[in-house]
């Protein structure tokens, strides 16, 4: 069981998200944040790699969830398990590089050895070890779960199956790897952590927010001319991009209605990439793959942790209240030939991390709302398009481009899970 | 061994260099640079410039213009307004690489007032690779690689010129 550790008294979340409305507190508050860690990042589902960054027995990478220290590492077996990174002898470091490759798992202090899957297997000097080697192991987490080489955990063993917790959002994953001839993504490109000091919360809500684009963004418009200016840029009446609520507090900018031709969204001509374009017509057909090809790949956040954006993969981070990390790493195809790849590694530095023609000035308004949000603090809106949303066939909630349609569809999940048994907190939500 | 006149005269370009960049004065600065510039922060400490690892910055000189670009389009928020700026340049070495070409390496440490959100003073130690030539009788900067210390930790913002 989760050990409870908070001192203080919770807030009302009921009270401090309707679904016109939330409160500042929840981004700056030291008691929010504890709570996020304990109820989102302990008994959710977290995203913790994609099983192409450990391919071979013994591979690791190192993460954070919340703020627990984890590693994931794929043992002989082939499965991949995510361990608190810390001994259970008294407490070291198990692994200190963010990635590498381990036969068995040897802590440096005094040597107790575990295997791949966290099982003691060996402690030196063992005449003064009166244990038992089975009540001594690493701390795995309880449940470890992967869809489409996506890697999720949970700290709870009571929390519902990933595919509940993905509900459709599982299309959205499957557009990304999609996006491959052979329905296969690589992330070996590394992770750049980019530092932004506001609330964790400013980065799913950004991420999916279609009405910042002109204001935040006019410099990279004004300098570049790219896919963005038909998908994000145009007049109110123009834009036929959408904004959408998935469920679960999953969330999408929709682009691909902006675009006209195969590979717009790729800022290239259609004719550009010939070999990749004939083996997507060749893999999916004709109809899906002409489909495919000109809607382009899905910018959207898996609750709460994941961004598929576009071709890129996005961990976010929190740190502290006011502290959090946007990490991103280029998300290649398998099937393709290299220039394809490389076209995506040098989109993805324009677009993401601290130098980012895009997300630098995102980040510093992130900061400056961060500091207006100080104090005592006051209502945001959330407010925006509600009477224009549309539910459509499938249950996700769609509405214009600028709406704030995603933003609710994050707080009214975020409401369900921070204040459990609320009586509104299922109200208007799908799924 | 490079000559006392030819060390005095790339001294004087970097410095020069590193103040126009720390006054953000960037058509200036982007004036030093040849057509075939590599501006450049890696990830690691140790990598390809063409490999499949990601870069914190990987600017050719077409994108480079870009970027000097939309830094003048003056709505560049993250610039706005610019950061306040003073770097050292240390422990230079030089090495002359051919006709009229020289390779420099030097330590960097840049301070910089964040004064468009957070106002703190953040440090920025580098090792910095410049390559220089000799064009017309001026010098100008053909690459400037930027190892930051701290690239593979968390990395602030960083929307200035480096
Ligand atoms: S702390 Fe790991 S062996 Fe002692
Ligand atoms: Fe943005």
């Amino acid at each position: 069981m989760i050990k409870q550790t908070d001192t203080s008294k919770s807030p009302r979340y009921d009270e401090l998200i309707t679904d016109a409305r939330v409160h500042s507190s929840l981004y700056t508050d030291e008691k929010v944040f504890e709570d996020e860690l304990n109820r989102i990042f302990r008994m959710g589902w977290v995203f913790i790699c994609h099983d192409s960054e450990i391919p071979t027995a013994g591979d690791f990478v190192r993460r954070n969830v919340g703020r627990e220290p984890v590693f994931a590492i794929r043992s002989r077996d082939d499965e991949i398990s995510v361990i608190v990174n810390r001994c259970a002898h008294r407490g070291n470091i198990i692994c200190q590089e963010d990635k590498g490759n381990r036969k068995a798992l040897v802590c440096q202090y005094h040597g107790w050895a575990y295997d791949t899957k966290g099982a003691l297997v060996d402690v030196p000097y063992p005449g003064g070890f009166k244990g038992d080697f089975s009540c001594h192991g690493l701390e795995r987490l309880p449940l470890v779960d992967s869809y489409q080489g996506f890697v999720f955990a949970s700290f709870n063993e009571n929390a519902p199956p990933l595919l509940d917790h993905l509900g459709r959002a599982t299309e959205l994953i499957d557009r990304a790897v999609e996006m491959s001839p052979v329905g296969r993504i690589r992330l070996s490109g590394g992770w750049v952590q980019h530092q932004l000091n506001c609330n964790w919360k400013m980065l799913p809500e950004n991420d999916t927010d279609g009405y910042h684009v002109n204001f935040v963004h006019p410099s990279f418009a004004q300098a570049i001319r790219s896919n963005y200016d038909e998908a994000v840029l145009d007049d109110e009446e123009s834009l036929k991009s959408l904004a959408k609520d998935w469920g679960n507090g999953h969330t999408e900018l929709f682009f691909s209605p902006s675009y006209t031709r195969p590979l717009e969204w790729f800022g290239c001509a259609e004719d550009r990439h010939p070999a990749y374009t004939k083996a997507m017509l060749d893999a999916y057909g004709e109809q899906k793959g002409g489909r495919i090809l000109r809607d382009g790949p899905p910018h959207a956040v898996i609750f709460p942790n994941l961004f598929l954006g576009e071709m890129n993969i996005v961990r976010f981070e929190p740190v502290a209240p006011g502290v959090c990390l946007h990490v991103h790493t280029p998300m290649y195809l398998e099937g393709v030939e290299d220039d394809v790849n490389r076209r995506i590694l040098r989109q993805s530095e324009g677009a993401l991390g601290p130098t980012a023609f895009l997300l630098a000035d995102d980040c510093v308004i992130a900061e400056r709302a961060q500091s207006a949000l100080q104090g005592k603090g006051g209502w945001l809106d959330l407010s925006r398009g509600a009477e224009r949303e549309v539910v459509e066939d499938d249950g996700v909630i769609s509405s214009h481009l600028t709406d704030e349609t995603p933003n609710r569809g994050f707080w009214r999940h975020y409401r369900r899970i921070m204040q459990p048994g609320s009586p509104t907190s299922d109200v208007g939500a799908v799924a | 061994m490079i000559s006392v006149e030819d060390r005095l005269e790339i001294e004087a370009f970097l410095f020069k260099e590193a103040r126009l960049a720390d006054e953000s004065r960037y058509s200036e600065w982007e004036a030093l640079v040849d057509d075939d510039m590599h501006y450049w922060v890696p990830l690691r400490e140790s990598q390809d410039p063409d490999s499949d690892q990601v870069s914190l910055l990987n600017d050719n000189r077409t994108r480079l213009a870009t970027r000097i670009r939309q830094l003048n389009t003056g709505v560049r928020h993250a610039q706005l307004p610019p950061s306040r700026m003073r770097r050292s340049i240390a422990n230079i070495e030089i090495e002359e690489l051919g006709a009229d070409e020289y390779a420099v390496g030097a330590n960097v440490v840049l301070y910089e007032f964040r004064r468009q959100a957070t106002k703190e003073l953040e440090v920025w130690p580098a090792r910095v690779e410049y390559k220089l030539r000799r064009k017309d009788g001026e010098l100008k900067m053909f690459r400037k690689h930027i190892f930051l210390l701290n690239s593979e930790g968390s990395v602030r913002g960083l929307s200035f010129i480096i």
